[in-house]
């Protein structure tokens, strides 16, 4: 017995079907006349819809939109936390680079430090170092080299990344650091992909109001 | 308005979220035609689908902020339009009144001619005005505005599946009702 393919046949009219589904269709036409009557069917529906012309004339596009221009009210304001949520979107990619660029500055250099320091280029500064614990090197060489130049408040918050780990050298902590980075980074653009691609079903529907 | 012409819609979009009002001028000159045609298909109707178009790019001027850049504008103002002719048609007595003043440009012409195409016409649009509003839309945005089916369900915000089984839908009861007119066609052609 054979299976008629009607269902598909509007699809395959719009040029909607693809790969398996497209050959089965194709083959199943060229056998079989039913089906080949049902599609020329639709598409004389089709021509004669498009050849009905519009039953009477529109205001042409250029003075359309010249009178409705004139005509449109004042755009409503964004309320302020949706710009804040606006802005901040963009924000947080810049953070997340910012964020990364920093960690790799901060490793390098703290590498650097212990090579020089190890090479014994430091003078006193490498004796006095390594009575330090190894971690804290590139803490203190910048506060050695730099704190005569440093407000209390930077010497602060320099002080608070240290004791929260960022200048461990511990290569563990190092790739832990790049990986929520790089972690918050996928996040962020998997919810912008997914914001892109389904614009419609997040755009509200739309109420309509009379214009006087 | 010629160097205006030329600019990317992205552009003009971003200059009418900002209060541009010529900017939006130029996109309501880019899309005004393709808005009017979903619109009359839907109504049925030369001066309500007019006020729709109206009411559709005010609404969208409204709401521009909300688009988001990188989204088809125009399937945002298709859906709008939608919307806008639905309204309009709960607002207003059309299908049978209205469709009998249609008139035709060209009646002058041929007026033999202009009436068997006014009858058609009216006959078409009645068949697609007694469609549910639902098959109607994605008739609508398939045959006058050639969107893909991908197209009409994000405009829609329903599944493609959908899109398809109410094209199938659609045009099964055009088929039906519009059978003495297929026939007449035969009748032409042989």
């Amino acid at each position: 017995m054979i299976e008629h393919v009607n269902e598909w046949l509007g699809a395959y009219l719009d040029g909607e079907l693809r790969g398996l589904r497209l050959r089965q269709v194709e083959s199943h036409l060229a056998e079989c006349s039913v089906c080949h009557s049902e599609l020329e069917s639709l598409r004389n529906l089709s021509a004669l819809l498009r050849e009905s012309a519009p039953a009477g004339s529109f205001t042409p596009s250029e003075r359309f939109a010249a009178n409705l221009t004139l005509r449109l009210p004042p755009q409503p304001e964004l309320p302020p936390s949706r710009k804040v949520l606006n802005a901040g979107w963009w924000l947080i990619p810049a953070g997340i680079l910012g964020a990364w660029v920093f960690t790799q500055i901060v490793t390098g250099m703290a590498s650097l430090v212990v090579i020089v320091s190890q090479a014994g280029l430091l003078g006193n500064l490498g004796t006095w170092l390594q009575a330090r614990s190894q971690p804290t090197d590139w803490f203190t060489t910048t506060l050695y080299l730099f704190s005569g130049q440093m407000s209390t408040n930077s010497l602060t918050i320099l002080d608070a990344l240290n004791q929260a780990g960022l200048f461990i050298q511990d290569s563990i902590t190092q790739i832990t650091w790049q990986v929520v980075l790089v972690g918050l980074y996928w996040v962020w653009l998997a919810s912008w992909w997914l914001r892109r691609r389904q614009p419609a079903a997040n755009q509200e529907t739309l109420p309509i109001r009379r214009v006087t | 308005m010629a160097a205006l012409g030329a600019e990317s819609e992205t552009r003009l979009i971003t200059n009418a979220q900002q209060g541009d009002r010529n900017a939006f001028g130029e996109l309501i000159r880019r899309h005004h035609a393709g808005v009017v045609n979903v619109v009359y298909r839907m109504c049925g109707d030369v001066q309500l689908a007019e006020d729709a178009a109206q009411d559709a790019f005010i609404q969208a001027w409204l709401h521009l902020r909300s688009f988001r850049p990188g989204s088809s504008l125009r399937n945002w103002l298709f859906r709008i339009a939608v919307n806008a002719a639905l309204d309009v048609l709960r607002g207003k007595e059309t299908t049978a009144e209205a469709l009998e003043t249609l008139t035709l440009a060209d009646a002058a012409a041929d007026p033999e001619a202009a009436l068997s195409q006014k009858e058609q016409a009216m006959l078409i649009q009645r068949a697609i005005l007694s469609l549910t509003e639902t098959s109607r839309a994605v008739l609508v945005l398939r045959e006058y505005n050639d969107l893909t089916y991908q197209e009409i369900a994000a405009a829609l915000d329903i599944p493609v599946g959908t899109v398809m089984s109410r094209l199938n839908h659609a045009r099964g009861c055009l088929r039906e009702i519009l059978k003495p007119e297929f026939r007449h066609r035969e009748n032409e052609n042989d």
